[in-house]
């Protein structure tokens, strides 16, 4: 008997047609007691056959939802696709969610069952319970702590599993037939997106927008069953479910599962991945640690570090396009590899690197280009949890630092008068779960998406995102603002971890800013300043004067741009706190929420405005723990130096 | 290896580097003569190094400075010799290898116990009368004349490199098989240490005595296995060195040059025993044969303590060991 | 915050048989009474905490127990054996491992070896076979290691496994102590102030830790700390000395509410 038919169209049947073809090669691993454990595609499917049958013993239906939480462990991969073959939808949290924040969507998507990692995640669950009528049963995979647990909602995952075997030994074949059922309009998964106002919305998205944008993706990039891939981004996160879930089944190939949060890096290193993809953050902080190190250690190895990755970046990238480059370089090129970029490569695990995503928010010129002058293969991609991803990537060969490539194959893009871009595309969701009013609103009559971002095409057709639309605003004498544009510009300093710009309606531009304590912490040291911690260090006057020199050099480059020279940043304060997600200032994605964000530090946006230099503020803060509490402080503004246009003086 | 990176340690290597080359810049020795010498040195090293070794062992895991150490290589070898004219080689170097190991389950029985939480001091002194008892004890038993050990080394020289340099290059083959004897007890001792439970155990009393025993590690076996590895070592000393010179007193007297070895490498380190032993052998044979000339000889004699002095002025935790930090 | 409360159904806990009891014990040092005449026993699973201001005889009750210290008077039993005192090395056999106030780890060794060298106890094979790395040896290597890759992963350090520990930070260093004393697979855990020198952060993962010993392996707890929070929080009963003597033993509330206790807290002359 045939076990598919045709070319697999949905997640479970790619799974059986795996099974069949690949059933002995790996297909996932994690490291567990320091070990590398793998399932073969056929151990998987087996797994999940028990897993697909426990759940529905216990009353799991076609269309209802299932709760998945934790970070990423072979079980909570099989509990996605267990549930898809019921026809189940599968909705995973952000393992760092507060309880409180459970509440909505679990009473949003009607969940009843959830399948979570340990103890702490089952905590949370237990605490919202009375909130959520509906949840019923709750299964953990890691028994740790929770043995002497006795609420009737809550069994080890392995209960689920026995139940399951014997399911399976009493209804041979119910595991085919009900994946045979599944079509692929279905709805695959549920994605809350938080959004940076209002509740978090449901992106239903089918098989079919995640099957197709995936293809899209592996016929760009001719991804084969051979591929090795890290998965240890947050479930919850489109481009994780994207990369490493739907692509895994499209393509077959293997996927990884770090040890611990501490130990992706290590973990990297001993798998070697010929598939990356990271959001510009994790790139951020590799390099970070690696110029950490490098500052550590012999003057002989950071003359030699220095040296070749100054050459790197005038030729590295150069290379990697395909473009001339004249011998000696070639040849140094070649000895830097031998002594630097391939030791350096190894230690961030990337020697083995084809190809790297990165996508999720603006990356840095010289981030961007650190890693593709080494020889790293790393491009921006442009998507959205509404659009499966699917919407541009940058083509081998024309690679640029500000622009995310031309529209994918099967892509229509336009962008409207007011500089928001609308687009057509197969991975397109279906709709907002139960909200008619969001899904009409984001997707008109004709099927465009309205994607709320601001952009342009540049001469050679490739996208250029500045900012959200709803962000771009106009000073007091009209001249554009663009927010993010600035907030990205100041990010892209090693100093600065966040910050937020203010200028809409005003007649300035004006920025706070979070320090970034690592980078910060050590230019302090080399320096011996002391501090005793972010607060005492935000307050330092000679990190003023380091930040005054950024926000310096952000206007200079603004001044270079017509459009954008009247919104150079006027004044700036360093925060006394790090902006937190626990406080509502920052999404689970880590964007800053601006307008609670001038709400709630109202008194310091007022300073920035009223010439005042300094300014007493208080702000609640969440501790880990949480609990909360109150840190006050007096904060300085300072002005920054700002440059004459320069395009206006050419 | 941090101590390797630091710039005073850059410094010396290369300062040493630029003085074994000397003689060939000012052309005072052709390349194949010069390699000649350095490889004699670094082959005379060796032997140094498996003294220092057994040194390095007992310091670390008791820390105790054992004088005693050169004796025990005198004591092996004259043991091994005579057993050997009654009996095949290779029971004769097994027999001695459980003398070595009643030796010192007996220093230990009888020395180490009784003195345990002294001074350092006393233990020292308790090795100079092991060092005496052993020299004194061993040649009353064993005799005191000269003893030629025969284990099969090959003797001849060989000349290497002809195809090279006109000529060749004269290679002691006996220091040549000691060297690879070396590398090989050196290896065996590193997987012992890195890989076995007992390895283990004897890297945390070494690390810790007190927190050692609280968990239940038996010092007083520790110290007994350490004895004998110590004892082990040295008779390999004994037998590459006793089939070179021959055995006979001044063995005991030529191990003491395992101390300068030790302070130019750092007490604590195993690694620094064997480059110190390397190195001593390396600048004193150059020294010897080119500074010999302008000093009227005998360089080869002083050389090593001479050296040993400079660091114990300017680097007294040598070129490996731990920096010395006195606590507070 | 009371972690008992956070895990619900641990609250109301039963108590096993005496695993371990202190009858009448008296130590000096030199006319300096150090513990005068103190009785108390712990119950097997049971999470006991010897409590007192600075100076009262916390440590040297522990060092009793342990056998570090041999007492003038009295007697201790362990697993229904009654002897007037202990030693380290057997004490460590009988099933009693402890962890340091000072720590006292193997700083130049990885804190995979330092829980390894934990296990020396339970190391059966002999030399000869260890160091051939040959059959029995190599299959109790690998059964040692894979216990201790467990405590690893339960103590949440593999990132720093192969890390010497003398570079870690204080408190993981901590976590690697009670490690170490776990890989002996102990009936019963002395535990020397294990929070102290902790921030709030630190000590509540300790704590979590704890409990999770407690539950997780059924291991027996007898913990010293001057922090009177933690204490009231983790324990099952408490044991208060005061200059040597004692002077409450029973549940956090009853101990709390005694006036002797609070006298002795507050500093009241006697």
């Amino acid at each position: 008997m045939p076990v598919v038919d045709g070319t697999p169209d949905t997640f479970p049947k790619l799974l059986l047609h795996h099974a069949q073809r690949l059933a002995h090669a790996p297909a996932i691993r994690e490291k567990y007691l320091g070990i590398w454990q793998s399932w073969t595609w056929s151990q998987v499917r087996d797994e999940v056959r028990y897993l697909a049958a426990g759940l529905a013993a216990a009353g799991v239906q076609p269309g209802m939802h299932v709760a998945v939480i934790g970070a990423n462990r072979p079980r909570l991969y099989w509990s996605i696709i267990a549930a898809q073959s019921l026809g189940a939808i599968p909705v995973p949290f952000y393992e760092d969610a507060i309880a409180q924040e459970m509440v909505y969507v679990f009473r949003d998507a009607e969940i009843a069952f959830a399948i979570v990692e340990d103890q702490e995640q089952a905590d949370k669950l237990l605490e919202i319970l009375p909130q959520c009528p509906a949840l019923k049963h709750i299964w953990y995979d890691e028994a740790r702590g929770l043995r002497k647990y006795n609420h009737p909602e809550l069994a080890p995952y392995e209960a689920l599993r026995e139940s399951g075997i014997a399911r399976s030994r009493d209804e041979p074949g119910a595991f085919e037939a009900a994946i045979a059922n599944g079509a692929p309009s279905d709805t695959a998964i549920m994605m809350y997106t938080s959004g940076t106002t209002g509740h978090p919305k449901g992106v239903v998205l089918s098989h079919d927008n995640l099957v197709l944008s995936s293809r899209a993706y592996a016929d760009l990039e001719q991804l084969t069953p051979a591929e090795e891939v890290l998965a240890y981004l947050p479930m919850a996160w489109i481009g994780q479910n994207l990369f490493s879930y739907a692509q895994w089944m499209v393509v077959g190939f293997r996927i990884n599962c770090p040890e611990s949060a501490e130990t992706v890096m290590t973990d990297m290193r001993e798998i070697g991945p010929t598939y990356y993809f990271a959001p510009p953050r994790v790139l951020e902080g590799l390099l970070t640690q690696v110029t950490i190190r490098m500052e550590d250690a012999s003057w002989v190895k950071r003359r030699m570090f220095r040296y070749f990755m100054d050459l790197a970046r005038r030729v590295g990238a150069r290379l990697l396009d395909g473009r001339r480059v004249n011998a000696a370089h070639r040849a140094l090129y070649a000895l830097g590899g031998l002594l630097v970029y391939a030791p350096l490569k190894n230690a961030l695990g990337m020697s083995r690197v084809r190809v790297a995503y990165t996508a999720g928010e603006a990356i840095g010129p010289d981030l961007f280009v650190f890693y593709r002058s080494l020889g790293i293969n790393l491009k921006q991609l442009y998507g959205s949890t509404e659009t499966s991803v699917m919407v541009c990537v940058q083509p081998n060969g024309e690679v640029k630092p500000d622009t995310v490539g031309p529209p994918m194959k099967g892509v229509e893009i336009r962008v409207l008068d007011s500089g928001e871009i609308v687009l057509r595309c197969p991975g397109l969701f279906r709709a907002y779960y139960k909200n008619d009013d969001a899904t009409r609103e984001a997707k008109d009559a004709e099927g465009w998406f309205h994607t709320g971002d601001a952009g342009f095409f540049d001469g050679s057709g490739h996208l250029k995102i500045i900012d959200r639309a709803r962000d771009v605003g106009k000073l007091s004498d009209g001249t554009l603002f663009a927010p993010k544009y600035l907030e990205n510009k100041l990010k892209f300093f090693p100093y600065i971890k966040e910050a937020v710009a203010f200028g809409h309606g005003r007649g300035e531009a004006t920025a706070m800013v979070n320090i970034d304590v690592e980078a910060v912490g050590d230019w302090a040291e080399r320096r011996g300043i002391a501090y005793s911690g972010y607060t005492d260090l935000a307050a330092k006057p000679q990190v003023a004067e380091l930040l005054r020199d950024c926000v310096g050099r952000v206007n200079a480059d603004l001044a270079n741009d017509a459009k954008l020279a009247g919104s150079q940043i006027h004044r700036f304060v360093v925060l006394h706190k790090e902006l937190d997600a626990d406080d509502g200032e920052l999404t689970r994605t880590r964007k800053v929420r601006r307008g609670f964000i001038a709400e709630k530090y109202a008194t310091i946006v007022d300073a920035l405005y009223s010439g005042v230099d300094r300014c007493a503020v208080e702000a609640q803060v969440r501790f880990e723990d949480g609990r909360a509490g109150v840190v006050r402080a007096e904060l300085t503004v300072h002005p920054a130096p700002t440059h004459a246009a320069q395009a206006l003086a050419a | 290896m941090e101590a390797l990176r630091r710039p005073s340690t850059i410094a010396f290597f290369v300062l040493l580097a630029i003085a074994a080359v000397m003689p060939l810049a000012l052309g005072q020795a052709k390349f194949p003569q010069w390699l000649e010498v350095a490889l004699g040195g670094l082959l005379t090293g060796v032997l140094y190094s498996l003294v220092a070794i057994g040194l390095v062992l007992i310091f670390k895991a008791s820390g105790v400075f054992n004088f005693a150490q050169g004796s025990m290589v005198l004591f092996a070898a004259l043991t091994l010799v005579r057993l050997a004219e009654k009996m095949p080689l290779a029971l004769a170097i097994v027999v001695t290898l459980l003398v070595m190991i009643a030796l010192a389950w007996a220093i230990e029985r009888w020395v180490l116990r009784p003195l345990v939480n002294q001074d350092g001091i006393v233990l020292f002194m308790a090795t100079l009368g092991i060092a005496y008892f052993l020299d004194g004890f061993g040649q009353a038993v064993w005799g005191s004349d000269i003893y030629t050990l025969h284990v099969g080394m090959p003797k001849e020289p060989k000349i290497i490199l002809e195809s090279v340099f006109d000529g060749g290059v004269l290679v002691d083959m006996e220091d040549f098989v000691a060297a690879i004897i070396a590398a090989v007890l050196v290896a065996a001792l590193t997987l012992f240490f890195q890989k076995t439970s007992t390895g283990r155990a004897l890297r945390a009393v070494a690390d810790d005595h007190q927190a050692a025993q609280s968990i239940g590690i038996p010092l007083n076996r520790i110290w007994v296995i350490v004895w004998s590895v110590a004892g082990l070592v040295a008779l390999v000393a004994g037998i590459v060195w006793g089939s070179k010179l021959g055995v006979q007193f001044s063995l005991s007297q030529v191990a003491l040059k395992a101390l300068p070895v030790v302070i130019l490498g750092g007490f604590t380190s195993i690694p620094g025993a064997i480059v110190g032993g390397l190195l001593i052998g390396l600048g004193e044979k150059l020294s010897e044969v080119y500074l010999g000339p302008f000093f009227g000889g005998g360089i080869e004699a002083w050389f090593a303590y001479v050296l040993a002095l400079v660091f114990l002025l300017f680097r007294p935790e040598g070129l490996f060991g731990e920096k010395i930090i006195d606590r507070v | 915050m009371n972690l008992r409360e956070l895990e619900p159904g641990t609250a109301d806990r039963e108590l096993g048989a005496t695993i371990l009891a202190v009858e009448g014990v008296s130590l000096a040092f030199g006319g300096v009474k150090a513990l005068t005449d103190v009785s108390f026993e712990v119950r097997e699973g049971e999470i006991r905490a010897i409590i007192g201001p600075n100076g009262a005889g916390k440590s040297s009750m522990l060092n009793v127990i342990n056998g570090v210290y041999r007492p003038h008077a009295g007697k201790i039993s362990f697993r229904g054996e009654t002897r007037t005192h202990m030693d380290p090395r057997h004490s460590a056999k009988l099933g009693i491992a402890r962890t340091f106030q000072s720590l006292a780890l193997f700083k130049g060794m990885s804190v995979l070896d330092n829980i390894l060298a934990g296990r020396s106890l339970m190391m059966k094979s002999n030399l000869l076979l260890q160091a051939l790395r040959l059959g029995p040896a190599l299959r109790e290597e690998i059964e040692h290691r894979k216990r201790v890759e467990e405590i690893i992963d339960f103590l949440e350090i593999p990132h720093v496994r192969k890390t010497p520990v003398g570079r870690l930070p204080y408190g993981l260093q901590k976590r690697v102590d009670l490690g170490r004393a776990l890989a002996a697979e102990p009936r019963v855990l002395l535990l020397d102030e294990p929070m102290a020198g902790m921030n709030m952060e630190e000590k509540q993962d300790m704590s979590r830790f704890i409990l999770d010993v407690n539950e997780e392996f059924g291991t027996t707890i007898v913990l010293i700390e001057h922090d009177m929070g933690v204490v009231m929080d983790l324990s099952d009963r408490v044991v208060v000395l005061d200059y040597g003597r004692k002077i409450a033993d029973g549940t956090p509330e009853e101990v709390r509410a005694s006036q002797a206790v609070i006298d002795a807290y507050l500093g009241v002359k006697h």
